[in-house]
């Protein structure tokens, strides 16, 4: 049997062209290039620094869980209960706020509450082998549950300043849930591409059974990815905390799908194993610019939703005809 | 070789019937050509055997046939006319049935059931299916094919050979004319291979033509009519079988004496490197002993479902073993998964490549890390020097092709397989479990990983090789355990183990020519394109 060689000959702008297109992040990062374009031409207002910031920071909740569920979706799995931890996770914060005060306790009462709420997800779903799907839509439920519980259905109000800080300060004028988004961005994508557990990741969605049979810890590498999603819910909830000053019993519903949206429109595939922090980042701000575009626009918000949607159709179908133009499988 | 001699002179005549024709057949998959310009044709009544090496071509062509594949060059014939084929639907209506290796039964449905999957089933007066009307027409058929078997069973319930039955009874409830069948007896034990050469007997006294894909040369003499000889998809000759022999035909289809394929020097086998006592795990297999040396090559033959595959995973941590012990280095040990096995040097390198071995979205460089990714790297980082450590594995197995930062899926199913081996290699085990380790692979790939087996021994590391090829056991093997429905059924040693001795342990009766696997890599490169 004759050895496959490449079609083509790689270098030269042709081949790094190619090689962008190949990456998996590539269509959503063009498709946001070109709405920027559209809605720069179109309202004066929006290709403006202040503007620019204030998308990025009004998706950073979003981007950062996005994130964190991206790792999961890489390993092969899914989590849609991001939403209510999200909820739990500010009212844990809300209340170490309203008690304590500070920033620190409240950070330190959402990370830990997350952290618990992604381990009892990633035990679920390693040791007692149930579909993550099935395990975290009944967290979505049991999660807003134990919310209406502890609050008594009353809303948490009054959040001191110093811990709203996160939600609301700013260093030498970028807003911290920028400076946070991308931090984590640069973590993740670090950790995606150079350390053992990001390539574990990809390695249990790329091949379950094979990175089994080369001895890869499967259980432990998909654990820590639910756990990761608890902590960084915790350190969004807080952000959160700030921008809105207040929790009511149903924050954060409605959140979970539109993470999985931003990693999937990103470019990270549903069935695992291929995709990057990049992919979770860009579909994150997509979805930010699209919501902030429409409103520059003056359309009516009404319309919101059924643009949303179309886009991420559309999104989905431009990566559909990249690979078949690349030939590229995955 | 005893074949009944019929009324077959007239058939092989120059007689212009024939149901289908292929000619000039090219098929490509991305880069690499499956079949080139080949030809063949069906004549009605006569068994048509298709021969040729693992990779040949002979499921691809076949496939073309039945309408799986359209040919990228060429045209088929059916019945005189020129048809073009968009789905085995076409060739089914064309009269052209195929029943692949892997049978396409719907396991969890009855026997009547999978007889009318897809097609009109008898209907009550008010629309409902007639279920009584449905199982007596199956009745009928298997009837007829001199079977009995109850029509109401779900077919997971049957034994191979009678799920090969259903299979052949599916496929003839559409009339067929022509019925391909690949590789029919590779999970068959010796009777039901008569029960098989009995139904295809009559299938062509009624003037089905059959064409019969196999490696098993004894069978093909005994069963066809005529052999078409293809090699690495080319038509090499076709002829009557009374017209070759079987030594005739291993040149044909290698295209070199057997002999050079292999690599075995003297072996001087030292301590034991792996004990098994009594090692059960109900209906996998039971109370298995083995003793594994070091410089040594084990072969572990059997037919296919015999608990070889089990067994060796059992020992690699995967299924667990129900009683029994393991021994490594003459110490117990408890090992409950793959990792626990490769921390005590135990490799097991599996039989299904693209399953099982490899992480295809992956680079060869990190397929071959894979397994020392632990090992290698620090404070929970990879290190550069990964990239030294791939190309060094590389190089050792001559995996050609691609560079190693190339997507492992761009390689030959031969070079891929290295990437497998590699990757066991890298993390340098003393105990190495190779099961099929050149299935699917093409010859030169074969000869190379029966060099590095051979060297692998000689470094004193302790081989363990499951192989459905017998020639691949009886030449590379020191010694040869065979196993048969889950337990140990014999034992030779390198003089003793011959073609007929392991075989009679295998089948536990009458010996028959030995079960192998055909899969299709042409098949497998084609996602790669």
């Amino acid at each position: 049997m004759a050895e496959i060689r490449e079609g083509t000959e790689r270098g030269g702008p042709s081949g790094t062209l190619r090689r962008f297109l190949a990456r998996p992040e590539a269509p959503a990062l063009v498709f946001l290039a070109a709405l920027v374009a559209v809605f720069s031409l179109a309202s004066g207002s929006f290709f403006q620094v202040g503007n620019l910031e204030s998308i990025v920071s009004s998706v950073a909740v979003l981007g950062i869980i996005a994130l964190a569920v991206n790792q999961v979706v890489l390993c092969g799995e899914i989590d849609i209960s991001t939403g209510s931890m999200l909820g739990l996770c500010a009212v844990a914060a809300g209340a170490a706020a309203t008690s304590f005060g500070g920033l620190f306790l409240p950070l330190l009462a959402g990370v830990a509450v997350g952290a618990v709420a992604g381990a009892i997800n990633g035990l679920l779903v390693t040791l007692g082998r149930i579909p993550a799907i099935i395990v975290t839509l009944g967290m979505l439920y049991a999660l807003r549950g134990v919310i209406l519980l502890v609050t008594g259905g009353t809303w948490i109000t009054g959040i001191p300043n110093e811990t709203r800080v996160l939600g609301t300060g700013t260093v030498l004028g970028v807003g911290y849930p920028m400076i946070l988004l991308v931090g984590l961005f640069l973590i993740m994508e670090v950790a995606g591409r150079h350390s053992t557990w990001g390539r574990n990741v990809f390695a249990v969605g790329g091949n379950r059974r094979a990175a089994r049979f080369a001895g890869l810890p499967i259980d432990r590498v998909r654990f820590l990815a639910f756990v990761l999603v608890g902590v960084f819910v915790g350190i969004a909830s807080v952000i959160y905390l700030g921008r809105t000053g207040s929790v009511q019993t149903n924050a954060g519903a409605g959140l979970e799908l539109q993470v999985v949206a931003a990693v999937v429109i990103g470019g990270t595939s549903i069935s695992g194993g291929r995709g990057s922090a990049l992919a979770a980042l860009t579909g994150a701000v997509l979805i930010g610019v699209i919501l902030n575009g429409l409103i520059l626009l003056g359309v009516p918000s009404i319309w919101q939703d059924a643009v949303l949607g179309s886009l991420i159709l559309l999104a989905v179908t431009t990566d559909v005809v990249r690979r078949r133009l690349v030939g590229d499988r995955a | 070789m005893t074949r009944p001699d019929e009324t077959r002179a007239e058939d092989t005549e120059g007689t212009a019937t024939f149901i289908f024709r292929l000619e000039g057949v090219t098929k490509r998959f991305g880069g690499v050509v499956a079949v080139e310009g080949v030809d063949f044709e069906l004549r009605p009544g006569e068994v048509h055997a298709l021969v040729g090496e693992n990779g040949a071509g002979k499921s691809t062509l076949m496939k073309v046939a039945d309408g799986l594949y359209a040919p990228d060059e060429g045209m088929l014939e059916v019945g005189g006319e020129t048809v073009s084929f968009s789905s085995p639907r076409d060739a089914e209506a064309a009269g052209i049935a195929m029943i692949p290796q892997e049978l396409d039964l719907f396991p969890e449905l009855s026997v009547a059931e999978n007889l009318f999957v897809g097609r009109k089933r008898p209907r009550k007066s008010w629309g409902g299916l007639d279920w009584d009307a449905m199982q007596d027409e199956a009745r009928k058929r298997l009837d007829s094919l001199g079977v009995s078997i109850d029509v109401t069973s779900t077919v997971k319930r049957l034994s191979a050979a009678n799920q090969q039955v259903v299979a052949i009874a599916r496929a003839l409830v559409g009339e067929a004319r022509a019925v391909i069948m690949d590789e029919p007896t590779s999970s068959l034990t010796g009777r039901e291979v008569r029960q098989l050469f009995s139904i295809i007997e009559d299938l062509t006294a009624e003037g089905v033509g059959v064409v019969y894909i196999s490696h098993r040369l004894e069978e093909v003499f005994e069963i066809a009519d005529r052999v078409t000889v293809l090699r690495d998809g080319h038509h090499i000759k076709t002829a009557p079988a009374e017209d070759l022999d079987a030594g005739e035909l291993v040149r044909l289809m290698v295209g070199r004496p057997l002999n050079e394929l292999f690599t075995r020097s003297e072996s001087s086998p030292g301590e034991v490197a792996l004990e098994v006592r009594g090692l059960t795990r109900a209906g996998e297999f039971e109370d298995v002993d083995l003793t594994l040396r070091r410089g040594e090559i084990l072969g572990l033959a059997g037919l296919v479902g015999a608990g070889r595959t089990e067994l060796a995973q059992s020992i690699f941590g995967i299924r667990p073993a129900e009683s029994g012990e393991v021994l490594v280095e003459g110490e117990e040990v408890r090992i409950r998964s793959p990792r626990a096995a490769m921390e005590r040097g135990i490799f097991y390198v599996p039989e299904e490549r693209r399953s099982q071995g490899l992480i295809l979205p992956f680079s060869i460089k990190n397929n071959i890390t894979l397994s020392i990714l632990d090992r290698i790297s620090r404070f929970g980082f990879v290190p550069r020097s990964e990239r030294q450590t791939a190309d060094r594995f590389a190089k050792e197995l001559s995996i050609r092709g691609a560079k190693v930062s190339d997507p492992v899926g761009r390689l030959s199913g031969g070079n891929q397989q290295k990437v497998v081996v590699a990757k066991s290699l890298a993390r340098e085990p003393g105990i190495l479990l190779l099961d099929e380790p050149t299935r699917g692979v093409d010859v030169g790939a074969k000869s190379e990983i029966y060099r590095l087996m051979d060297s692998l021994a000689k470094e004193g590391k302790a081989v363990l090789l499951i192989s459905s090829e017998l020639e691949e056991v009886l030449s590379m093997a020191d010694r040869v355990l065979v196993m048969r429905e889950g337990r140990i059924s014999g034992e030779f040693d390198r003089e003793e183990a011959t073609q007929e001795n392991v075989m009679t342990a295998a089948t536990g009766g009458r010996s028959r020519p030995e079960p192998e696997a055909d899969d299709d890599p042409q098949e497998e490169v084609s996602e790669n394109g």
